[in-house]
């Protein structure tokens, strides 16, 4: 047979090769392979032209978008919602303004601007605050820090602020606490807690953020434990004695707790975090404030939540009345986990039970877990934190209430943000459910002039002027009592879906509610802020009722937040609908039902300030009559200042 | 043949590596830009910034938060030359309030906002973000002429949308 290749060997006729065979044969395939990787890198350099010359139709594309702007109205940013989990209404107290469509920026002037600053609030005297930090009672003296910016009224070059008081309400000024002066905090001071140790020693753990944005946990110290008002701290020389352990992102890690005992005699700590959605709370044992050993696992997490910030963690007794030293469990003693939810911009708080031997804690109703369930306050707070008051044996709660303004306005009045007024924390014994808060007593001695109004009768409908003086700086103590015939005779509804943050505000009139008073409101009603309840009736017959803040109305501004807040609140049989109100120029904090929902809001009226802010009864229910029986004082102020020859 | 088979090999891993590689940056970008809701703005913006290309997404929210702040500074500068010709005392002071709007987007926002994202402290940069749209909006509306649009009409949108698509890449950080 004729050799058809000549190129080819002629093979064997066993089909056996030899080495100079599969040489020859493996040609035309090292032909096709190098064919092969030719095209490649051909392909290779074409796709790095393509890359870097970037696609010309995203040109044509924009210039369409532009051609189809018609209308002056900007596509309503109030749609947008933020990819992580968040109620529906207002990520952030500077959230996109509900009615910013069509009201131009209000021209502030200074009577207006400097109205807002509040009375008996603490506040520094000028710039930017956020957190509370490691508040303490120490020889005779109660002790705040706080998130700073020495420099300007926004966040940024974050140190610790710190004043002093005897009564927490009566504020002295110090120095600066803590400065950004190491590696290991040069990117910030952040938050921390202090720890009082059983001879008496303080030691402070904060967050700080390294040089190269790493979050890391530090050691201070008072420099002098005999100097009562601690002026001068000192940071471990080996710091930081935490980093974020593996699996935990570098900026996941901050805000440490107050230190509680473990049977075994440990401190022990927890620190939030979060891992992929889900938010965490790492726990640690340490002996020295030193050296720490990370428990394998979790106090808790709750899926979906995000990052937990400022967690805090403490006992409340379920039957006393008297708060709990931090180390304190046992019989009767819950527990309770606290996160504030960097994604949502709320602190939840759930109640539940601690297991030492393990370093866990389960709450007692999952449906209402940490980041899903019950919050401090349904207005502006945020951050909180509380501290074990020793001195008067409370658990006290302090709470950072963020500016609701333009930031515009901000930087023209010189500082933004307050802290709430210090309050008490218990378990709410009737409910079970709840956590009931109230103003710490002290501001009682800022009462002045008071009024009693007795069984004032206001008619579904109808607004009552109320005579006290001045209306800026106020503390009113309200009771509602309803016909029980009217809640009878309502005809229930299925409609289920009543939520203060989604409602009409105190204009939607239903059948058994809105009903309230109208603080910072002018005589023409032109600016108002109702506090309300509003009542629903279920088709079962089953009442609910709701607690609501409605800042739609507050003021003529355009350029301030006027959103609703409140939530549900749980009233019992036989209990009487209770408001508590403290006014302070532009901060209004708002309790129900003792204290069981809470609402904080600021206010900037352009009208209803100074001399012409008034108080008002209002009944807007259609079928309902209230009767109202309310004490008002005039409040002085803190006088929060310098402390003297310092 | 050995030789040539690990050099396959070796080609093979270096065309991935390269493709995955290429393709995941702009992947990135239109992965986050999906989640804003000016996705072409989003888009257009990012990609006309060399930056881009090998930025995270920490980095793509510190290369929008720059260029609403180089559009502020362009709006800002517009309205300034408006003012030194205006003769009309309501356009006058509807030009003022639109000072004080850009200069506090540009000299408080837009700085707060690289800060806290640089800080990893994203929660104050969605904040200021927010804030800085709200001032644009603000701007627009203090002018009477409705329902067309002001004579900084698309430097206050541009403005606008760009710190709405800022809000939404700094809430991915949180």
């Amino acid at each position: 047979m004729a050799d058809i290749n000549p190129l080819l060997p002629v093979s064997s006729s066993d089909g056996s090769s030899n080495l100079t065979g599969q040489a020859t044969c493996r040609r035309p395939i090292k032909v096709v392979v190098s064919i092969f990787f030719g095209l490649l890198t051909v392909g290779l350099f074409a796709a790095l032209l393509i890359r870097n010359n970037g696609p010309v139709d995203y040109v044509d594309v924009h210039e369409n978008e532009r051609g189809s702007l018609a209308s002056t109205a900007f596509e309503k940013a109030e749609n947008l919602k933020p990819v992580s989990r968040g109620p529906a209404a207002g990520v952030s107290e500077k959230s996109n303004w509900a009615f910013g469509g069509d009201l131009p920026d209000y021209p502030w002037n200074n009577s207006m601007l400097s109205w807002q600053r509040t009375a008996f609030h603490f506040q520094p005297e000028k710039n930017w605050m956020n957190d509370p930090n490691g508040p303490l009672f120490y020889k005779g003296w109660y002790h705040f820090f706080y998130q700073y910016n020495p420099n300007a009224p926004v966040w940024g070059d974050i140190v610790w602020g710190h004043a002093v008081s005897k009564d927490l309400i009566h504020w002295l000024h110090l120095p600066l606490a803590m400065v950004a002066d190491q590696w290991y905090d040069k990117n910030g001071v952040w938050t921390g807690s202090a720890t009082i140790l059983h001879d008496g020693k303080i030691v402070m753990l904060y967050t700080g953020s390294t040089t190269e944005g790493v979050q890391v946990q530090n050691l201070a110290y008072p420099a002098d434990q005999y100097d009562p008002l601690l002026v001068h701290w000192v940071k471990y020389p080996r710091n930081p004695v935490l980093v974020p352990p593996p699996g935990i992102g570098p900026n996941d890690f901050r805000d440490p707790t107050t230190a509680w005992l473990t049977s075994e005699g440990k401190w022990r700590i927890t620190i939030g975090s979060k891992i992929n959605k889900t938010g965490i709370a790492l726990v640690y044992d340490t002996k020295d404030f030193i050296n720490y050993e990370m428990l394998d696992g979790l106090l808790h997490a709750v899926p979906g939540t995000g990052m937990w910030e400022c967690v805090d963690f403490f006992p409340v007794s379920e039957t006393e009345n008297n708060g709990l030293e931090t180390s304190i469990n046992g019989h009767g003693i819950k527990h309770v986990v606290k996160a504030s939810l960097d994604d949502d911009r709320h602190d939840y708080y759930a109640i539940g039970t601690y297991n030492d031997r393990n370093g866990t804690w389960i709450p007692d109703r999952p449906n209402i877990d940490v980041g899903i369930g019950l919050r401090y306050d349904y207005g502006i707070y945020y951050a909180a934190k509380t501290f074990y008051d020793q001195n008067k044996k409370r658990r006290v709660l302090w709470g950072w209430i963020g500016e609701s303004d333009s930031e515009a306005a901000d930087v023209k009045k010189g500082w933004a943000s307050v802290q709430s007024i210090p309050r008490t924390i218990l378990f709410d014994k009737k409910t079970g459910t709840h956590l009931l808060q109230w103003p710490v007593e002290e501001i009682d001695s800022l009462r002045l002039k008071g009024k009693e109004f007795n069984q004032v009768r206001i008619q579904a409908g109808s607004v009552v002027p109320l005579d006290i003086d001045s209306a800026t700086q106020l503390d009113i103590i309200a009771e509602f009592k309803i016909d029980s015939d009217a809640l009878d005779k309502a005809t229930g509804s299925s409609d289920a879906s009543f939520d203060c943050v989604t409602s009409g505000g105190a204009a939607e009139r239903g059948a058994l509610g809105p009903f309230g008073l109208l603080v910072l409101a002018d005589e023409r009603l032109s600016e108002q802020t109702p506090v309300y309840f509003y009542m629903t009736k279920g088709s079962d017959g089953n009442l609910k009722t709701f607690f609501c803040s409605d800042q739609s109305q507050s003021s003529k501004a355009s350029d301030v937040d006027k959103h609703i807040y409140g939530s549900l609140v749980p009233v019992l049989r036989g209990e009487n609908l209770s408001i508590r109100i403290l006014v302070d120029h532009s901060i209004i904090e708002s309790f129900g039902q003792g204290g069981r929902t809470v609402i904080t809001s600021r206010v900037y009226p352009t009208k209803a300030i100074h001399g012409a802010a008034k108080v008002f009864l209002f009944n807007n229910a259609t079928e309902l009559n209230v009767t109202a029986s309310l004490k008002t004082w005039q409040m002085n102020s803190a006088f929060i200042q310098p402390y003297p020859n310092l | 043949m050995t030789k040539i088979i690990s050099l396959f090999i070796l080609e093979a891993v270096f065309c991935f590596t390269f493709f995955t590689v290429s393709y995941s940056d702009i992947n990135l970008i239109q992965t986050t830009c999906k989640k804003t809701p000016f996705y072409d703005l989003c888009v257009l913006t990012l990609k006309s910034d060399p930056r881009s290309s090998t930025a995270d997404v920490s980095g793509l929210a510190r290369i929008v938060a720059d260029s609403v702040k180089a559009k502020a500074i362009a709006t800002l500068n517009q309205i300034s030359a408006l003012l030194n010709s205006v003769k009309d005392p309501t356009l006058e002071k509807a030009l003022e309030g639109c000072i004080v709007s850009y200069n506090t987007i540009i000299q408080a926002d837009i700085p707060v906002a690289i800060d806290a994202i640089e800080k990893n402290n994203p929660k104050f940069a969605v904040q200021s973000a927010t804030d800085a749209g709200n001032e644009a909006q603000a701007c627009e509306n203090s002018f009477a002429e409705k329902p067309s649009n002001s004579p900084i009409f698309s430097g206050n949108k541009a403005v606008h949308d760009l710190s709405v698509v800022l809000q939404s890449i700094a809430s991915l950080l949180l």
